[in-house]
């Protein structure tokens, strides 16, 4: 697992790469809190590199979400590959998230 | 001999590091048996959750524990059987999370069996010698 943080138009966009499973879940968790706790109230994760997601990974995204939505920010996903996609369907994430299928569309609002 | 081969076995530590020796056994797997890409990530989901659930749920001591996972394909039906001795728990009687919830709503983890039913086919739970036998099938589709 690996995360690149950039920012675009008003957005910190956190990229993350390969698997966030049972093993690497909670270095992306110390990582997207940081990004979170940094101040940075308008995120998008740029789901395009990530391979594999499991219910740790998941849960996450859940802790992310709640703690933006807390902090009246906004947190959106974008590029997720269908395999991930089918992943969060199933889960009710889908519903959760504003999801986009590219980053252009993610940072627009 | 020709049964044999469709039949495959990995014995693991409960340790959750066995998660990457479960993850390249079942790209091996794929090769030999011709699994699509997609349903190999869905199978290796499944196996995470319940390793997972195993190694840190399942031992109340701290001693070292083996955990069977078995492999079995007959035509187009794969099979995988789970088997631990830990104290004894069947996931199959779960309760669903409720996936319609908001996210401040929705509570934090859950999720683990939940995917692993929605992925299979079929989940039935058996205990038996002081066994957990956890036991799933999933139909192999091929094509695009």
């Amino acid at each position: 697992m690996n995360v690149h943080i950039s920012t675009l138009n008003d957005f910190t966009v956190v990229e993350v790469h390969g698997r966030v499973d049972t093993i690497s879940a909670s270095e992306f968790e110390t990582r997207l809190l940081a990004v979170i706790e940094s101040g940075a109230s308008k995120i998008v994760l740029n789901c395009q590199g990530l391979d594999y997601i499991s219910s740790s990974g998941l849960r996450v995204f859940l802790i992310a979400q709640k703690k933006i939505v807390a902090a009246k920010g906004q947190l959106k996903l974008c590029c997720l590959q269908p395999t991930i996609k089918e992943i969060f369907d199933i889960s009710g994430f889908s519903s959760i998230f504003s999801i986009s299928a590219d980053l252009e569309t993610a940072t627009k609002t | 001999m020709e049964k044999e081969e469709n039949i495959k076995s990995l014995k693991l530590q409960n340790k959750l590091e066995e998660l990457e020796t479960i993850s390249v056994f079942l790209e091996e797997l794929a090769e030999i048996w011709d699994i699509p890409l997609a349903l190999t990530m869905s199978l290796n989901l499944v196996l995470e959750e319940a390793f997972t659930n195993v190694v840190n749920y399942a031992y109340t001591d701290q001693d070292l524990h083996s955990i069977g996972i078995d492999f079995e394909k007959t035509g187009n039906i794969l099979s995988i059987k789970i088997i631990d001795d830990g104290k004894a728990y069947d996931p199959t009687q779960n309760a669903d999370p409720d996936v319609t919830l908001s996210a401040e709503e929705r509570s934090i983890g859950g999720l683990g069996i939940f995917l692993i039913r929605k992925m299979m086919d079929e989940v039935t739970y058996q205990r038996a010698d002081n066994k957990n036998i956890l036991m799933m099938t999933k139909k192999l589709t091929f094509g695009s």
